[in-house]
């Protein structure tokens, strides 16, 4: 019980002092500006397919984007495209039963969540090893209490930046797109917002890991995206392997099983069944942040 | 008398090919002391804080901590208390709330942990500046939070490496008091370049050179307040009339001073009486006595 209180406590403290540091803000300012602005350009986007699909039906088009929305989710190449992005044709139906921009952005914080993740946690711990702060809280509780503290405080913050780009891009989504109305945009960014923080779980793993291997937060940080980065290629290498034959096939199955985009596709799928993505993400997480506890523990500080 | 701290031949390098920080070192600081732990820069005296408080893991060697084998955070929780010497503080947070936070991780509860933090503020004179975050405090001040981080609680053994460090006069004098304070209260490590500050405030001493304890003792002792009597004089002594009278005393010049060394057992009180009467028959003025000699001399002495 003592542990975890500990923990609570240090995850407390510092989701309070990234809250008050400016780099911290300035992440998740960045963070909610890139989605809401990535949020736009897809409406502009809609908007110019809409009006293309408008012109091969020899139909009246409008400036606002979403008002073909129906039209557009039965054109074929349309849905080609999404299916391809979302893993199937069964599993976009279902999808689209929410607000395309919803699916949109889920889409988009898969892309940038990793990297976003990473690279703020990555500094964590070896900051205050730099500064030897992390000494203060040494001396009162275990090493593995301050990892894991460190490790749920930066999850609570990927937490607020997600939450905050909610607002961001539900904001694009009222004042550029119709099609949709402000519950079911507000309830589908929502609903996304949480799958594409169980994926980020892994990634703020990653970066903590990266922050107990070293007392220099730029390396920490250039680590962790390099990772993050590494782990995208590891992925592309794996579905290269998977058309090789029988023994690179089990190579890449289990490449993929350890990589959290290996579980991308889970985590589009619809009712409950992305959860079981989300526990493998958990436990990839936390993994990651053991394989730097292992070299953490036994530093000096 | 048990020992709240004990050394036994603890080694430390700084990569393979480093020299020692500290070198097979043992010493011990009984339960209850004040003690100064003194020694030249790079002597190993912040290498042993940090063993101490598991900053830092040793190569070798045994640590015993209030009884308990080695640095343990849930052994120690709450009762072993650090002052580091150049660690930054997390300075987004005003002072009581940093210190709340490390009082609660030391197991006190919130109301507890509040309490604690505004007694421990009072006692370095910081309780007018709770409302500042830290980073605006000046050094003077940040140093008087960090000195209060170690005494949140009250532990059993507080360990205060150079805690008087870029002090001002006033807030220097304003925080031996508040240290000597503790005495009888808690055990107290102090390590500092100082030596007559650490001088007015120990009763124990632990002298380190080169990674090794040269020296260890009650002060008294260490600087040979029982058998040594040093002189300030106006003039030379008379040492052949102190020579009749006191006979197993020897007298040599240190400086500008003349230091009498008496035999074990002798009655220095006695013997002074009649140093004071043959100094005054001779005419010679006496500008100054002192019983042993400075931590200082006693420092270089023993590293000679």
């Amino acid at each position: 019980m003592t542990e975890l209180r500990d923990i609570g406590l240090i995850a407390s403290f510092e989701v309070r002092r990234a809250v008050r540091t400016w780099r911290a803000l300035a992440l998740i300012v960045l963070y909610v500006v890139a989605t809401a602005g990535a949020a736009y350009v897809f409406t502009q986007i809609i908007g110019a397919a809409e009006q293309s699909l408008a012109s091969t039906l020899g139909v009246p088009a409008t400036d606002t984007p979403g008002t073909m929305l129906t039209e557009l989710k039965a054109n074929r190449e349309f849905r080609g495209a999404l299916s391809q992005a979302v893993g199937g044709t069964d599993q976009l139906d279902a999808l689209l039963q929410w607000p395309l921009l919803a699916i949109f952005h889920l889409w988009f914080s898969f892309l940038l969540v990793p990297f976003f993740a990473a690279s703020a946690s990555a500094e964590s711990i070896a900051l205050d090893v730099r500064t030897r702060a992390l000494r203060f809280e040494a001396l009162r509780t275990g090493r593995l209490e301050i990892v894991l503290g460190r490790f749920l405080g930066q999850l609570l913050l990927t937490g607020l930046a997600a939450a905050a780009s909610i607002g961001g891009v539900w904001t694009v989504g009222m004042l550029y797109m119709v099609g949709h109305t402000p519950l079911g945009l507000a309830t589908g960014l929502v609903w996304f917002a949480v799958r594409a923080w169980f994926f980020s779980i892994p990634f703020v793993g990653i970066g903590v890991a990266c922050s107990q291997l070293t007392a220099s937060p730029a390396w920490a940080r250039v680590l962790a995206i390099s990772m993050t980065a590494g782990s995208w290629v590891a992925l592309g290498i794996a579905r290269w392997l998977e058309t090789r034959g029988d023994g690179w096939a089990i190579v890449a199955d289990l490449l993929i099983q350890i990589l959290p985009q290996g579980w991308l596709m889970t985590m589009w799928a619809p009712g409950l069944d992305w959860m079981v993505a989300a526990l493998v993400c958990s436990a990839l997480g936390l993994v990651a942040v053991g394989l730097g506890y292992a070299r953490f523990a036994g530093r000096d500080l | 008398m048990t020992d709240a701290l004990l050394f036994r031949e603890v080694t430390k390098r700084y990569g393979r090919r480093a020299a020692p920080a500290l070198d097979a070192c043992s010493f011990r600081v009984p339960t209850g002391a004040v003690c100064g732990l003194v020694g030249p820069n790079g002597a190993g005296k912040t290498t042993a804080f940090s063993v101490v408080s598991g900053f830092l893991l040793a190569d070798s060697g045994e640590v015993s901590i209030l009884g308990e084998p080695g640095f343990s955070p849930a052994r120690l929780k709450g009762r072993l208390g650090v002052l580091p010497q150049d660690a930054e503080l997390p300075d987004r947070h005003t002072p009581p709330e940093l210190l709340v936070h490390l009082g609660r991780l030391q197991g006190l509860s919130a109301a507890e942990a509040r309490s604690e933090s505004e007694r421990v503020l009072t006692l370095v004179r910081l309780e007018d500046r709770i409302d500042s975050a830290i980073a605006t405090l000046s050094h003077g001040m940040r140093r008087r939070v960090a000195v209060a981080s170690a005494l949140v609680g009250r532990p059993e053994l507080v360990l205060l490496d150079e805690p008087l460090a870029g002090l001002d006069p006033v807030q220097a004098h304003s925080l031996r008091d508040a240290l000597a304070a503790l005495r009888g209260q808690t055990t107290l490590v102090v390590s500092s370049h100082n030596l007559a500050e650490l001088e007015r405030i120990c009763d124990w001493v632990v002298m380190l050179d080169h990674g090794r304890c040269v020296r260890q003792g009650p002060l008294s002792e260490v600087t040979g307040q029982r058998g040594v009597v040093v002189w300030e004089l106006a003039g030379d002594p008379p040492l052949s009339a102190l020579t009749e009278h006191l006979p197993h005393h020897s007298w040599r010049r240190d400086g500008t001073h003349w230091v009498q060394e008496a035999p074990a057992g002798a009655d220095l009180d006695a013997a002074s009486v009649v140093v004071m009467r043959l100094l005054v028959e001779a005419g010679v003025g006496v500008r100054g006595v002192q019983r042993g000699v400075s931590l200082e001399t006693s420092f270089l002495e023993g590293r000679d």
